[in-house]
């Protein structure tokens, strides 16, 4: 995984295993090895060594699985639905203005089992775990824990990074009577879609309109859905929650 | 058959007009009233319980059980041709000279009640009492005392009234806390170089520290020895051990690898003919 450049990435998209099937991704790679006639095995491996293994019954003697991109809020641990992200440079708004940019949002990567037409979540990841962190929006005790990210600004939504970066639109509207420098970003994540094509992603956007409400100027941020021919990755279930246990077995 | 059994029943009497047929059908009513309240108990916590936070779930849980308790023990009485009216006036003045002789107990009861209204913590909150040494998971706010499971696995019983007047600090209730340790290098060694480096580690190996509000490095004192750094990490509540026990050995990772000296105590002993 030393030159990045020099290898063939697997792209996003459904898979149909009949047999064996490798894939590569930047400084992790995957395999599906066929173990008997009803089930595969799944064994991942990062750049840095930490391995992960699972037995896959099936009840045909195929699989089929998706590879897509998924929302970053998974890696290292599930702890929040907020993400924070900070721009390397300001964004200046005028009064009474609007903008839309583009930025470079991370994002992680899901495997997913499909069976009939539903999506059962198998791993997840991210290609780049340096950029994985979390950051506190607010003071301690009242604060939102958000997974934290610096972003720079794309040019458009061909400038995804593959596998790791997807690009969101972000329309700001300044409808305050003064002028207002961004350089930064929180909102819950939840809303927002993921579509991928071949290595790239995209992420449905988020419009920001800073108005005044009474003697406070807030900022409210929705989520803007995008029209695209990309596929839409499915969602990745939080398997956090336990389940009850009444005989031992989970 | 039965109906001669159950007449010769009716005319035995004990004590007054309390029959042995009485006694049974009242002894057939608490007996189905426990069995019902044991199933209606267990199939609440079995359907409902699981969906509910767990303090909340207990506390229904024992509503339902006693609440069923009581309504049969009523029955019972009402069975036996019980008044109760006369067994009040008797219990008020038996509930005082109680209430003196079990003072402490319902000095506990009414704190778990306190406690219930209060909820200081809840079932499943990592707790600290300075005052009595204790720390754990508070496993249950009960009639009379609370149960705090220590880090150690055994589990504590804490009479109420001493759980109620003692200070409670919680390491639940905040997004987030707060990791740190004092690391000493040489009075040789370049102060900011070795926080970079330890900067960089902790950001490059330790993934539930947050980077807003980034890790804070104090130069704490300039001891014997060395130059003694103090570091405050921040991480999610529950990562505590992704933190605190792991945050030395990162830091002493990265003073190792860039060759900066981590000092020991040492004395220079000059003598008269040097």
């Amino acid at each position: 995984m030393s030159n990045n450049s020099e290898i063939n990435f697997s792209n996003f998209g459904i898979y149909d295993l009949k047999d064996d099937l490798e894939l590569i991704l930047p400084n992790t790679s995957i395999k599906f090895n066929k173990i008997s006639e009803n089930a595969f095995s799944y064994f991942r491996e990062n750049s840095e060594g930490k391995t992960l293994e699972k037995i896959i019954p099936v009840k045909s003697d195929d699989l089929k699985i998706e590879l897509a991109p998924i929302r970053p809020l998974n890696h290292p641990a599930r702890r929040t639905s907020h993400i924070f992200l900070k721009f390397d440079k300001e964004i200046h708004l005028s009064k009474n203005s609007a903008a839309s940019i583009f930025v470079h949002c991370p994002v992680e990567i899901g495997i997913f089992l499909i069976h009939d037409s539903n999506h059962d979540s198998l791993d997840c990841f991210t290609c780049n775990p340096l950029n994985s962190r979390f950051g506190l929006y607010g003071s301690p005790d009242t604060g939102i824990l958000c997974k934290y990210a610096e972003v720079s600004l794309a040019t458009d939504f061909s400038d995804s990074t593959s596998y790791v970066e997807g690009v969101l639109q972000i329309i700001i509207e300044n409808t305050l009577s003064f002028s207002q420098s961004i350089s930064k970003v929180v909102f819950p994540m939840t809303d927002n879609s993921l579509y991928y094509q071949n290595s790239k992603t995209i992420i449905d956007g988020i419009k920001i309109i800073m108005k005044k409400r009474a003697a406070v100027n807030i900022a409210d941020v929705k989520a803007i859905p995008i029209e695209t021919d990309w596929s839409m990755s499915p969602t990745w279930e939080d398997k956090t929650a336990s389940t009850h246990m009444e005989m031992g077995l989970e | 058959m039965v109906l001669e059994l159950l007449q010769s029943l009716s005319e035995m009497q004990i004590v007054g007009e309390l029959t042995v047929l009485s006694l049974l059908i009242g002894g057939i009513i608490m007996v189905g009233g426990v069995i019902i309240a044991k199933i209606a108990k267990l199939l609440f916590h079995k359907y409902y319980a699981p969906s509910l936070p767990k303090d909340t779930a207990q506390n229904i849980s024992k509503l339902i059980y006693f609440g069923i308790l009581i309504v049969s023990f009523l029955g019972f009485t009402s069975s036996q041709g019980i008044d109760l009216s006369g067994i009040m006036v008797a219990g008020g003045i038996f509930a005082v000279v109680i209430g003196f002789a079990t003072q402490s107990v319902v000095s506990n009861l009414i704190s778990g009640l306190f406690l219930i209204v209060e909820k200081p913590a809840k079932h499943g909150d990592t707790i600290e009492l300075p005052d009595m040494g204790i720390s754990g998971t508070l496993l249950d706010i009960g009639t009379f005392s609370s149960k705090v499971r220590r880090f150690d696995g055994t589990v504590t019983r804490i009479p109420n009234e001493k759980f109620f007047t003692s200070n409670i600090r919680s390491l639940t209730l905040s997004t987030v806390r707060r990791a740190d340790v004092t690391v000493g290098i040489s009075y040789d060694s370049d102060i900011d170089n070795a926080i970079k480096v330890m900067k960089n580690e902790i950001f490059q190996t330790m993934p539930f520290v947050l980077q807003i509000p980034e890790p804070e490095f104090r130069i704490e004192e300039l001891a014997d020895s060395s130059v003694n750094i103090h570091v405050f990490v921040w991480h999610p509540r529950d990562d505590w051990s992704q933190a605190q026990p792991i945050l030395l050995n990162t830091l002493k990772r990265a003073l190792d690898k860039s060759g900066i000296e981590i000092p020991f105590p040492q004395r220079v002993i000059w003598t008269g003919k040097d």
